[in-house]
């Protein structure tokens, strides 16, 4: 017989390469299940019946060409159906086509014919051997099919990762990002991928109700946007899906959270879609880290862009305002000194008058690049030992226009220690704080200027009779630009001098405080400064000789 | 008028600001000529023997500090800065270089007209060769080395009086830190400007009617120390 000569072949291979491989090549999950009895019929049913449909065309064909084919090929001619059962649609449907194809042999074929008795031993024995080759050949062929399939769904899976990966190469912005992820996993898992975004509060935004099961909604409610939350998962009952929840951030911060439905199955199958998609977010995370470096590096450009514009600014208000302003300074002070004006008072005072808002508006722009000076990060102070009665007098002086209708009055304290400050910043502070003085106290009231030790320290303070400061106030004086309501329609000003009088200090390694001791009853402003620890007695022994 | 009149060159290219120095300088007896450029002003500087330059740091042509240099190469005339930048650093630097005094724009005639006299004073104190230079109601005897306030002499230490003399010869003009550092302490404590604040402290205390608001020996921030000529001569800018 020539089917017996292969018989041990096939078997051997048959019995070293027939593994479990259920569980690997398990059927997709069905995608709805409103569907599932037309799925049924469609993935196991039919190929059943086309299977048999291969049986009986073979049957036709080796019945038209009848007695002129030897009985022997019979057997041979029947493993075409079970092998394109095999091929085509698996395990089952071939095992039918093998079942029927010996059915069909020997009912038209071994006599008696068309009867299911066999009168010779010997072609039973053929018969059976029939049913075992065609078994394990259909065994061999189903399995090539599915390890064919798997290869292919391989490919697919790659090709998609690839295209991910294209995709998050592409991304510069987390939205961009988000999309990407959903479109993946979406695609990947055929489920829907939610995306929530990480909130400023540390919490995270839910979505438009509908799209998540209300247990994953509460879950995700709970969590906080920390770095470093491990990834975890919730089965929601209704749906005996299982959904993992997963914070997605880079190395500094966390970006949003991603819950992704796993669907139901086995553990072991949970477990594996589960790293995958874990693995998958990894690669997000390290995208979004990417992101970060990106955004930091546009944010050091756009600074650098905004110290340029700064710069220009500067660089204009110096030169195209400053420039004017001595003019008209320069051409009123050659005025004021002609005999002619010397001798007419009313001219006299419109010179004066014209000299003053000179120096009002160059105290504006002054302030101006002062504060340009101080947000482009420019103070850098020079450091040099100063005495503080050197300080208070030139801001004094420097000021003196403004303070003209106060009384000035000043106490420093006996053997006052040199600071080491850069006195130009520390006058500029100290002018300021006087200025505010003059400008919440009444006309002809008292600013008193002092300056004496405290633990090490030199205090410059300036109290004024003024209006007072309520806590409230206390409280925003530290920001640039912030003005009272109190004064805002009645003392004029930009609310720049506060804030670069505690920046240029700050700079120097000091300190200002504000107290008052209530509404309407002054203010005193202290400038704190540390001092040379050297006595000015030790110092003045020491310039002699 | 018999005294000779002083001619002054003016190198500044904003005709605003030229304008109002040429009658300020006019109404003070001074002859005046104008250059507009760097080229121009060390041109007239060379040609017209100027006694006394203005001179701005931002010119179109050439940066104010190198005209400085150029001119401080071959002659003494007294120069005076006028500049916006009003960084300490830049104003040692010009000192250093050569400048007698400078102005921050934006200024008064009288605080420029106070610099230009002193830088005049000194300039030409060689010719007058008058010993006793005069600080409000302060005198001091550089040849005799004796100071006296109102009238009535006072005793100064060594340094003290070195001190004083350096600024005395330089009566209404800065005299920059380290300029005085270097004179009065040779060697090793050159650096130290906390000897300085101290030994200004205690001269103060000699010489001013209240040392807690000098009005002779006055504080320029950073820069230096300034010996007024008159009392009144403190100026609002």
């Amino acid at each position: 017989m020539p089917l017996n000569s292969h018989l041990p072949i096939v078997q051997k291979l048959g019995t070293a390469q027939v593994p479990p491989v259920e569980s690997r090549n398990a059927p997709a999950a069905p995608p709805d299940e409103g569907q599932t009895s037309r799925y049924v019929l469609q993935t196991e049913v039919l190929p059943l019946l086309l299977s048999l449909t291969c049986v009986g065309l073979i049957t036709a064909v080796l019945l038209m060409l009848d007695q002129t084919v030897a009985v022997n090929l019979v057997p041979i001619a029947y493993l075409i159906p079970v092998i394109v059962a095999a091929t085509q649609w698996g395990i089952w449907p071939a095992t039918l086509a093998s079942i029927a194809s010996m059915a069909a042999a020997d009912f038209f074929f071994f006599p008696p014919i068309f009867s299911f008795q066999v009168e010779d031993p010997q072609e039973v024995v053929d018969l059976l051997l029939f049913l075992v080759v065609a078994l394990v050949s259909s065994n061999l062929a189903s399995r090539l099919r599915l390890e064919t399939e798997t290869l292919r769904r391989r490919e697919k899976e790659l090709q998609n990762l690839y295209e991910f990966s294209r995709r998050l190469a592409a991304c510069f912005t987390v939205s961009d990002l988000i999309l990407a992820v959903q479109t993946y996993l979406s695609r990947t898992l055929g489920q829907p991928a939610v995306f929530f975004v990480a909130k400023a509060d540390g919490q995270f935004e839910l979505p438009k109700s509908g799209s998540v099961p209300r247990v994953v909604q509460d879950s995700v409610a709970a969590m906080v946007t920390t770095v470093g939350v491990a990834a975890h998962t919730i089965t929601d009952e209704a749906t005996e899906s299982v959904w993992l929840l997963r914070a997605v951030g880079s190395e500094t911060a966390v970006h949003g959270l991603v819950a992704v439905n796993i669907g139901g199955g086995s553990s072991e199958s949970i477990e594996i879609k589960t790293q995958r998609v874990e693995s998958i977010l990894e690669e997000v995370s390290l995208t979004l880290h990417r992101i970060d470096i990106e955004k930091a590096m546009e944010d050091a450009r756009l600074r650098l862009q905004a110290q340029l514009l700064r710069d220009a600014f500067h660089g204009t208000l110096s030169h195209e305002l400053c420039s004017p302003l001595a003019a008209i300074q320069g051409s009123a002070s050659v005025l004021g000194s002609m005999p002619q004006i010397r001798g007419d008072d009313r001219a006299q005072s419109l010179v004066e008058a014209i000299t003053d808002e000179v120096a009002e508006l160059d105290g504006f722009i002054q302030n101006l690049l002062n504060a340009t000076r101080v947000t482009a990060g420019g103070v850098s102070p020079h450091l040099e030992w100063t005495d503080p009665r050197d300080i208070v007098n030139a801001a004094i002086r420097q000021r003196a226009r403004r303070l003209v209708a106060h009384k000035i009055e000043t106490e420093f304290a006996e053997d006052l220690p040199l600071v080491n400050v850069d006195s130009g910043l520390i006058e500029e502070s100290c002018g300021q704080l006087l200025e505010n003085a003059a400008k919440y106290s009444p006309s002809g009231s008292t600013i008193s200027v002092g300056a004496k030790t405290e633990q090490g320290h030199v205090v410059l303070s300036i109290s004024d009779q003024g209006v007072g400061i309520t806590p409230d106030e206390q409280q925003y004086l530290g920001r640039r630009s912030f003005r009272s309501q109190r004064h805002q329609t009645t003392i004029p000003g930009s609310g720049l001098g506060f804030w670069i009088a505690s920046t240029f200090v700050g700079a120097n390694g000091g300190t200002i405080g504000i107290s008052s001791p209530g509404q309407g009853l002054g203010t005193t402003a202290s400038i704190t400064l540390p001092a040379s620890g050297m006595n000015p007695s030790e110092l003045a022994a020491l310039t002699h000789e | 008028m018999s005294k000779p009149t002083n001619v002054v060159l003016l190198i500044e290219d904003e005709p605003k600001i030229r304008r109002f120095l040429r009658a300020g300088f006019e109404l003070q007896g001074f002859s005046v000529i104008e250059a507009e450029n760097a080229a121009d002003g060390l041109k007239a500087a060379t040609f017209n023997a100027p006694d006394l330059i203005i001179l701005d740091l931002a010119l179109p042509d050439l940066h104010g500090s190198e005209v400085l240099e150029r001119i401080r190469s071959w002659s003494n005339v007294p120069i005076i800065i006028l500049s916006v930048v009003s960084s300490e650093d830049e104003k040692v630097r010009l000192l250093q270089a050569g400048a007698d005094d400078y102005v921050v724009k934006p200024f008064g005639m009288a605080e420029l007209l106070a610099r230009s006299e002193a830088a005049l004073r000194r300039y030409f104190k060689s010719a007058t060769e008058n010993p006793v230079v005069t600080a409000g109601p302060l005198s001091i005897d550089l040849v005799g080395r004796t100071v006296s306030l109102d009238k009535a002499q006072i005793r100064l230490t060594r340094k003290e009086y070195r001190l004083l003399h350096i600024l005395a010869t330089h009566v209404g003009l800065v005299v920059t830190h380290d300029q005085l550092l270097k004179e009065i302490w040779s060697g090793n404590q050159r650096d130290n400007i906390q000897y300085l604040r101290i030994l200004v402290r205690k001269l103060r205390q000699k010489i001013e009617t209240d040392p807690n608001h000098p009005r002779l020996l006055v504080t320029e921030s950073g820069v230096g120390y300034r010996l007024q000529a008159r009392l009144e001569d403190i100026s609002a800018d």
